[in-house]
């Protein structure tokens, strides 16, 4: 085996049983992995723009269209260039407010898009999937017409319960009662699917531990654990004692 | 002074605003090359927003290692792991792989962020349990329908479940699988679609304010 695979085995276990001991009580070696994870978070999303938008997007099309004299396609990457430049002035306090050219842009155009998408998807086609199964209500089996009655009602309960404007009294509070039934349904179903993809990741990350815990990585995750267990043990027996006295 | 510091910004806003929704119910050349444009702008301009947040963490993390503050040394692993991976990135060009060969910003990939990455959020597992069990104390009968909920969506996700459900309710002649399927479908759909369409209107209105600079918010202050 590679020995770029063996390190990249007791890289990869040292930092994942890093952030687990956690778990047990924060310590320096979750701190720096913590840390660490900042720093290559960061690297790993600006090499993306780099290589992805900065050199695709800004750099080659820059030299071909500098080459072949074309003035359109240079001013097209020329202003949105400038624009995005224009937001690192925001740690120049006296001309900071040019950093509003390129704010502005960006909120225009995410208001823009925002707008017709959200009314599309999130308003209209709602609206859409709640009432279209009553168009066809004759080829609807009884089940199906529970569901489609289920969903109409549910979702108009609990469009009661975040409509304001009227006192919630009386039959209006009623309705938005029944609408908070529906609610709970939906958070705790949204909770039980995040449970699930929180524990799918952690089976990942015993898988990676147990494979790496073979001979042919040398046991990089039984050392790594011994290690750690080994300086948990001196600290709480030794350095915390050393440190007691010395104070 | 103030044509360049508020008025231009504004008129800004509502230029690209209006064009940019426009184009979305305007069916023409035109308007799809506009699209075009401008995303690969948004794209432009939103990678030095990065930039911004960059330089901000480096300079938070260069003054805790200048004042020495506590846990000042944590902070230089922020510039460490930084460095890494750039190394890593200018090394391979901004490629995973080259001719099926992993590359090292592959390798920082698979076994530096990656194991960082989903062992940080995989840790939460471990939280989500305590949570659960504070938030699934049934004191009430919405508080009974969020436990149910949760207990049949994690149920019906696991071989476990599927087996205690047989154990149990065999002869209603259902799986717990059809249950969850019919939480998401039904009930649950119902109360995300309520707060679908809420969150739709409020993002529709909050868009006309900040396309007519009524809301200004992210102008700053003058």
């Amino acid at each position: 085996m590679e020995f770029s695979t063996i390190l990249g085995a007791w890289v990869a276990a040292g930092l994942t049983l890093f952030i687990f001991s956690f778990l047990y009580k924060d310590n320096p070696f979750f701190k720096a992995a913590e840390h660490l994870y900042i720093g290559a978070g960061l690297a790993w999303h600006i090499q993306l723009i780099i290589y992805k938008i900065i050199k695709v997007k800004v750099w080659e099309p820059m030299k071909v269209a500098w080459a072949s004299g074309n003035w359109f396609t240079i001013w097209m990457i020329i202003i949105p260039t400038i624009l995005g430049l224009s937001l690192i002035t925001q740690f120049i306090p006296r001309i900071s407010w040019l950093s509003r050219y390129g704010f502005t842009f960006m909120m225009g155009y995410s208001a823009g898009l925002a707008l017709p998408a959200g009314l599309a998807t999130d308003f209209t086609n709602q609206i859409l999937g709640t009432i279209e199964p009553f168009a066809n209500i004759v080829n609807l089996t009884p089940g199906q017409l529970i569901n489609a009655l289920i969903l109409l009602i549910g979702s108009i309960s609990v469009l009661f319960y975040f409509f304001f404007s009227i006192e919630h009294k009386g039959a209006v509070k009623k309705i938005s009662n029944f609408g908070i039934y529906f609610l709970m349904i939906y958070f705790g179903a949204s909770f039980g699917n995040t449970v699930m993809a929180r524990f799918s990741l952690l089976y990942g990350r015993f898988d990676l531990l147990v494979r790496y815990s073979n001979a042919q990585y040398f046991y990089a995750t039984n050392w790594i654990i011994v290690g750690l267990v080994i300086y948990f043990l001196l600290e709480k027996f030794v350095l915390n004692k050393v440190i007691a006295k010395n104070s | 002074m103030n044509l360049i510091k508020k008025h231009i910004p504004l008129a800004i806003v509502f230029v690209f605003g209006i064009m940019t929704l426009a184009s979305y119910y305007v069916p023409h050349r035109k308007s799809e090359n506009y699209l075009e444009w401008i995303n690969i702008w948004q794209n432009i301009v939103a990678a030095f927003a990065l930039f911004l947040g960059a330089i901000s963490l480096f300079y938070a993390h260069y003054k805790k290692i200048e004042r020495k503050v506590d846990g000042w040394g944590y902070s230089l692993f922020v510039y460490f792991g930084f460095l890494v991976i750039m190394v890593a990135a200018i090394v391979s060009d901004g490629k995973i792989s080259d001719n099926g060969k992993i590359t090292f910003l592959g390798w920082s990939f698979n076994n530096i962020y990656n194991p960082l990455s989903a062992t940080m959020f995989s840790v939460l597992a471990f939280f989500i349990i305590s949570t659960a069990y504070r938030s699934f104390r049934i004191k009430s009968f919405p508080a009974f329908l969020l436990f149910i909920a949760g207990l049949v969506l994690m149920l019906g996700n696991i071989p476990l479940g599927e087996i205690i459900w047989d154990k149990l309710f065999a002869w209603t002649n259902t799986t717990i699988a059809d249950i969850k399927n019919w939480i998401i479908s039904v009930p649950s759909t119902a109360g995300k679609r309520g707060i679908m369409i809420g969150i739709a209107i409020g993002a529709a209105v909050t868009s006309l304010k900040i396309i007519f600079g009524i809301e200004r918010g992210y102008m700053g202050k003058d």
